[in-house]
């Protein structure tokens, strides 16, 4: 049997939902030869056949299943609204599956998944997966987002034993931002002991949650984000400093990620 | 003029065609090995390789602009041994055809550089980049200056002596003819025109240069119009062949290398949006033919 190799593949987009103001979601036809993709793997969307904008677009895997590969776009700038904007039956040209590592399973220990803004996706993602493996044990998702207009709830339904939300307005769930709600819930002993956090989201939610939660939980996982050119290593573009201060070695966010260990990151020697 | 074949000789070495991946955005070359038929190119430029291993630039290293893309990413590389124990095999066992890029930050680097190369046995083609404006040192400093260039080249050409020796030229000069001439009086056997183009930008919020080195460079269809420039005086100033480089996006823009007088294109910046373009390139040349170079006299037909 042929094996499926990443590559670059024409997607017709089935469906394109508009889940809050800014964000859509895009559920695309998988390729046929487009492999299995693992929870914290992307694609890269080229956005035009003009050079305007010239690079694609690196957006996280929401879920792929055996016929489906869907995303959540959110519309920021010409790029991603471009994007956003693809009507149902438009064919797109994806790069993917891309990113070399992902969100270790969790062999039936508890997680805790701490998703801000698009971060959603990833977890989603990874929360699906596990259960068709029979992987998963608890999943708690805590979710943040700008205000209740911005928050998917929807998104976020049965793979999770527990759900939790934070809107930086108070307009719905925590006031706050997602890392003072985790930091609360830990606080409280309300999260299942000996899980693992597994995060995506804005850098500072990702640091602060590494500096500051990490020692309740016994690893941290998370997925990157990061402006990229090649999206395969090649290029150096997105590189994190990684490795004890000092003696840091630049990693690749599109190839040796998108996924780290957290507390491998030299959180103050990256700086963008 | 006589129609040209697909294959051409750089100095002592043949290529199987004319269409080259240029140095920098492919890596070393295997990162895009599932996306790019190596094999089907002329010749995959690798990523410039200096003595020791670079960690490059910090801080931002990408930002897009109209039409192109600045970069800073500061010649991060492996260093000499693992590039030449590692990197190049797994180039070469892809089925690419390697050019190495080499650049230095001083003569004593650059010589050992040279004597690595010259033992390597893995490669026989070299591209010497003194054009890179990331660099405190070395890069551009050097390849702007004609008689350094020309004292680099010369060194690069005896030490490598039976392999090709390529000089990649920056356009961040007056009249970049007279760095040509300088090079291939020194021995080069080609000239890459062109790396690139010197350029800043602001952030949005207008409190700061986009790059901690304010300056950068320069790449993507923004800069062909320069790069056919360079190609056009280049051609028209040396004997030696042209390999047209900058902001190459499309099949057509390939063919107003050839016509400016280029030998061969090398297509970077455009792989990231798409990847197929150099074999697609590779397969017009075979198909239609090498666009024919527009001689001394130029038809007065407008476009």
């Amino acid at each position: 049997m042929k094996r499926d190799r990443r590559g670059c593949f024409s997607a017709a987009l089935k469906r394109n939902t508009r889940v809050s103001p800014s964000c859509s979601l895009l559920v695309l036809e998988r390729p046929d030869g487009f492999p299995d993709a693992r929870p914290g793997q992307f694609v890269s969307i080229r956005v035009a056949d003009s050079p305007v904008p010239l690079l694609r677009r690196p957006y996280s895997i929401m879920d792929c299943s055996p016929r489906t590969i869907s995303l959540l776009v959110k519309a920021v700038g010409r790029g991603s609204s471009s994007i956003a904007a693809r009507k149902p039956g438009d064919a797109l040209d994806i790069m993917g599956p891309l990113g070399g590592s992902s969100f270790p399973e969790p062999d039936g220990a508890p997680a805790i998944f701490v998703a801000g803004g698009t971060g959603l996706a990833p977890l989603l993602f990874a929360a699906r997966a596990w259960r068709r493996r029979r992987v998963a044990g608890k999943i708690v998702m805590l979710y943040g987002a700008g205000s209740r207009g911005e928050l998917l709830r929807d998104l976020v339904k049965g793979e999770f034993s527990s759900r939790a939300f934070a809107t930086l307005d108070g307009s719905s769930g925590f006031h706050g931002d997602v890392v003072a709600l985790c930091r609360s819930l830990v606080r409280d002993r309300r999260l299942p002991a000996g899980g693992t956090l597994y995060s995506c989201g804005p850098r500072g939610m990702v640091r602060a949650l590494e500096e500051e939660v990490r020692g309740a939980f016994r690893a941290h996982y998370t997925s990157l984000e990061s402006v990229m050119a090649c999206g395969v290593g090649a290029c150096r573009g997105c590189v994190v400093p990684v490795g004890k201060k000092g003696a840091t070695v630049l990693r690749t966010v599109c190839n040796d990620g998108t996924v780290f260990d957290a507390a491998d990151i030299a959180w103050e020697e990256w700086e963008e | 003029m006589k129609q040209r074949a697909a294959r051409f000789s750089i100095g002592p070495v043949a290529f199987r065609n004319r269409v080259f991946l240029a140095s920098g955005p492919a890596g070393y070359g295997v990162e895009y090995a599932d996306f790019i038929r190596l094999d089907r190119l002329g010749g995959v430029v690798t990523k410039t390789i200096t003595l020791r291993p670079r960690a490059g630039n910090p801080g931002r290293r990408l930002w897009e602009t109209s039409a192109g893309l600045l970069n800073s990413i500061g010649l991060e590389n492996v260093g000499a041994v693992v590039f030449f124990a590692e990197k190049l095999p797994a180039l070469a066992a892809a089925g690419a055809k390697p050019v190495v890029s080499l650049g230095a930050e001083d003569w004593d680097d650059y010589r050992r550089l040279l004597d690595a190369a010259a033992g390597c046995g893995g490669a026989d083609a070299f591209e010497i980049n003194l054009s890179c404006p990331n660099v405190e040192r070395g890069g551009m400093a050097v390849g702007s200056d004609p008689e350094l260039l020309a004292k680099y080249v010369r060194r690069a050409v005896e030490t490598l002596e039976g392999r090709a020796v390529i000089a990649k030229l920056t356009p961040n000069v007056s009249d970049v003819a007279v760095l040509a001439k300088a090079a291939a009086s020194a021995g080069a056997h080609a000239l890459t025109a062109i790396n690139t183009v010197v350029g800043a930008d602001l952030c949005p919020d207008l409190r700061a240069p986009v790059f901690r080195r304010v300056r950068a460079g320069l790449s993507g269809p923004a800069i062909l119009p320069v790069a056919l420039d360079a190609v056009w005086k280049i051609a028209r100033a040396v004997d030696i062949p042209v390999i047209g480089s900058g902001g190459v996006s499309s099949v057509d823009d390939a063919g107003k290398f050839f016509a400016a007088g280029a030998a061969a294109v090398q297509v970077g910046t455009a792989i990231f949006a798409d990847p197929g373009l150099p074999e697609r390139i590779a397969a017009s040349l075979a198909r239609r033919g090498i666009p024919r170079a527009i001689g001394a006299k130029p038809s007065s037909k407008e476009c």
